[in-house]
């Protein structure tokens, strides 16, 4: 056992090595270690026993009900040991500052908690993770492999009459499938940006065009809209707002076409256009 | 003018014997709350979760009008100083504000928004996840923590009278519970979805804290007889219902454990996504009928069970109406639990038909799977815990609702215990709707601007609507249309606004983020 974190650290410290060796050789500067990103996989963290267990508890009374109590996902926060931003967090460098600014937008609540607490979720966290790369089963995971029941040739009779009208195979899907697989391909599928940033990039906000009163018209990107304000970003990247009572305005929101295919597939159409998706190498 | 000169005279000379006045005419008896009040709750007041035994979450006050809630302004704030979003629906006693989050509760001056005390919990390890509300009998405040225990805390100082233990904090159960006071029952809840537990609730004396009696909506593991299938879970965290007539407490039951798995439960796993009705003195079942069978999707049917005595079918009847987390709107006769209408009023496509009992059949196909289904309603429901209101003057239930979709997993890989699979939300959005209690149709939708709205619906006899939008304006609308009368943008309201009269001022108490604003006319 001993003998294993031994060859661990020894093994992370040779990967660091690596990792600054080819940053200096890429001209990046003299690398201090907490500028070295760590390989995903790896656990580099280095934590007590004391910490990860202080951190079970801590994690199990802040985050627990909407990330599990092991971290591999509960109602309705995300699996954090296949989250994207837990595999590039150095020593709590990401986690720690999403902790204690919350994610508002998806109902996730900023913590007041001390150092000493945050630390010990991080290392709880990065425990987990770890041992969730090397748990063999009875994980709330889903797999690639489970999502094929599909058939490749119904998915693209499918697309033809549901998604040719925005989409196309050669045009912004073309290699699709060698950017995303299994579960984010099918959220994307389904509802672009409903995977979270381990389903890739969030699609672009939609164009919005603002007439106001005295006809002028003002384009830009979506930047917020509710009941009482329609907002956006300009072409200068400022963030401009009107009360909607005093002006009109269009958003074209494309992804309204997403919302209205969800009433209409069926599951077998849903994992025929994933396996026709997953063909568009 | 000279009203005002009067009072003046009079308040200086009531301050130079204040302290007579406050022995003599002041005993406890004229601050502490009679739970005969409840009963009737009175104009100054929000004594419960509920604001009465009904769960119709109307008030009688008539001082904001539809003509006049334009002009609402704020009249105090009070800030938690926490990151938790107030969920809580706060209670108001005898001129004193009780608000809570988990392991907090202070007692605020109903009139300005000041803190008379607060009382915090010791840190604990129980879930943190957000906590309805306190309750208050004579001179007694309750607190139910996130470690499952139950708190009497002196009115007057916050100082801790008795701390019972309602469930067991290291099997997995907490408690975000705001109590029922019955007579001298007070009848609180836990949850604990992440463990295969028995569903419990119970009743204490408010006085001692003495165990009154225990139900159990599904039994302990291997018990002999169980009605359950397997199944565990069926938790009653939610605030119930009360009719005194029938001497009824109606609550709603939690969903199975294991969540997703239903091969080990098999049948229709009673009672969980069930509404119970049980006498209040013995914790015995009179009936009980099931909201979803054998549910495999975490759709606890906990949501209010609204008590309305209204015509149904073109006779008077004693109804129970309930938006329910699976995504349909029931109508049952309190008295016997027969149901009398069962319709969707959010997107749904989970069952394959209505059984004779009224009780939606879940399609095997919808079930979780190891390629995945599409759901709708996704894991948190066509509506949730927020409150709906039933306003009687046009017979409107309004519902904080949601249309949306999730992708269900479930493989044999994932076990048997808790969760036991896995599920995302795939899109969601929020819509408030006004449903006929008779059909269940909406006669209006107000959109809420974004996914599941957090806040719950106030109505009062004015024809008025509080609110919230799920982006971060708290709202009034005209009830009879859903028109916005006025708004303000104090954040994303996470709890239900409610109401009271002090000094002839009416108050509408909305949370929004972790600050509790108070709006009255100027």
């Amino acid at each position: 056992m001993i003998l294993v974190r031994l060859m661990r650290i020894v093994q992370i410290t040779v990967l660091m090595l690596g990792c600054a060796a080819s940053a200096a050789a890429q001209g990046r500067g003299a690398a201090s270690p907490a500028s070295v990103r760590p390989a995903p996989a790896a656990t580099p963290q280095g934590y007590s026993q004391e910490q990860i267990a202080t951190g079970r508890v801590r994690f199990a009374a802040q985050c627990g009900f909407c990330h599990g109590r092991d971290a591999a996902g509960g109602e309705g926060g995300a699996d954090l040991t296949r989250s994207a931003l837990v595999g590039v967090d150095v020593r709590g460098d990401k986690i720690g500052p999403l902790i204690r600014s919350g994610r508002p937008d998806k109902g996730m609540p900023a913590f007041t908690l001390s150092d000493s607490d945050v630390t010990a979720i991080v290392a709880f966290i990065h425990e987990q993770r770890e041992q969730a790369a090397s748990a063999t089963g009875n994980r709330r995971t889903v797999d690639a492999s489970d999502l094929q029941t599909g058939n490749a040739d119904a998915g693209r009779r499918y697309f033809g009459t549901a998604c040719a009208r925005c989409h196309s195979p050669a045009g912004d899907l073309k290699g699709v499938a060698t950017r995303y697989e299994g579960l984010p391909l099918l959220q994307r599928m389904l509802y672009p940006g409903s995977g979270g940033r381990s389903a890739g990039p969030a699609p672009k906000p939609p164009a919005v065009r603002v007439t106001l009163r005295d006809g002028q018209v003002i384009s830009g990107t979506l930047a917020y809209r509710d009941e009482f304000t329609i907002s956006l970003t300009d072409a200068n990247g400022w963030r401009r707002s009107w009360p909607t009572s005093q002006v009109t305005y269009t958003v074209d929101d494309r992804l309204q076409a997403h919302v209205e295919q969800l009433a209409k597939y069926t599951d077998g159409d849903m994992h025929d256009v994933l396996a026709y998706l997953q063909t568009l190498r | 003018m000279c009203w005002r000169t009067c009072r003046r005279f009079a308040e200086a000379g009531l301050r130079a014997c204040n302290y007579v006045f406050l022995l003599i005419a002041l005993p406890a008896a004229a601050q502490s709350v009679d739970p005969a009040s409840l009963l009737k709750p009175p104009a100054d007041s929000w004594l419960t979760y509920h604001g009465d035994y009904s769960g119709r979450h109307h008030s009688p006050l008539r001082q904001i009008t539809t003509d006049n809630v334009g002009q609402l302004a704020l009249s105090w704030a009070f800030q938690t100083g926490q990151t938790q979003q107030i969920k809580a629906t706060p209670i108001v006693a005898s001129g004193v504000v009780y608000l809570t989050t988990p392991d907090n509760i202070w007692a605020i001056d109903a009139r300005n928004g000041r803190q008379l005390w607060r009382y915090a919990y010791p840190a604990n390890d129980g879930f943190h996840i957000g906590h309805r509300g306190a309750a208050v009998y004579k001179d007694l405040v309750y607190l139910t923590t996130p470690d499952a225990h139950l708190i009497a805390l002196d009115a007057r100082d916050g100082s801790v009278k008795w701390d019972v233990v309602i469930a067991d904090a290291k099997k997995g159960y907490w408690s975000t519970n705001a109590p029922l006071l019955i007579r001298n029952h007070l009848i609180v809840g836990v949850s604990g979805d992440f463990d295969n537990l028995p569903g419990i609730l119970r009743s204490f004396d408010p006085e001692t804290g003495k165990a009154q009696w225990t139900f159990n909506s599904t039994p302990a593991p291997d018990t002999l007889g169980s009605i359950a299938g397997g199944a565990t879970g069926g938790q009653m965290w939610m605030t119930g219902t009360y009719d005194p007539d029938l001497n009824l407490l109606f609550v709603g039951t939690g969903n199975p454990t294991p969540v997703l798995n239903g091969e080990v439960r098999p049948g229709d796993n009673r009672w969980t996504c069930s509404i119970v009705a049980l006498n209040p003195d013995t914790g015995t079942l009179a009936w009980g009928f099931q909201a979803s069978p054998h549910d495999t999707h975490d759709w606890d049917a906990s949501e209010v069970p609204v008590l309305v005595d209204a015509e149904f079918g073109g006779a008077p009847r004693k109804l129970l109406l309930q938006a329910s987390r699976n995504g349909y709107y029931f109508v049952l006769d309190r008295t016997t639990g027969k149901n009398l209408l069962t319709t969707p009023f959010a997107a749904t496509n989970w069952a394959s038909g209505v059984d004779e009992a009224g009780r939606p059949q879940p399609n095997r196909a919808k079930e979780p799977a190891r390629d995945g289904r599409l759901v709708a309603p996704d894991e948190s429901g066509g509506t949730n815990y927020r409150s709906p209101s039933f306003d009687p003057a046009t017979g409107l239930l309004l519902v904080s609702a949601h249309d949306a979709y999730g992708i269900y997993f479930f493989k044999n890989e994932h076990g048997k215990y808790g969760w036991a699979g896995a599920d995302y939300t795939v899109y969601g959005h929020g819509v408030l709707r006004a449903l006929d209690y008779r059909t269940g149709q909406a006669k209006w939708s107000h959109d809420l601007q974004g996914g599941a709205g957090a806040a719950g619906v106030l109505t009062t006899a004015t024809g008025v609507t509080f609110t919230g939008d799920s982006a971060s304006s708290a709202m009034a609308l005209r009830t009879s249309d859903g028109t916005t009368l006025w708004h303000a943008g104090i954040g994303r309201v996470g709890n239900s606004p409610i109401t009271y009269e002090l000094d002839g001022r009416q108050y509408v108490l909305i949370g929004g983020g972790s600050v509790l604003y108070a709006f009255a006319l100027p």
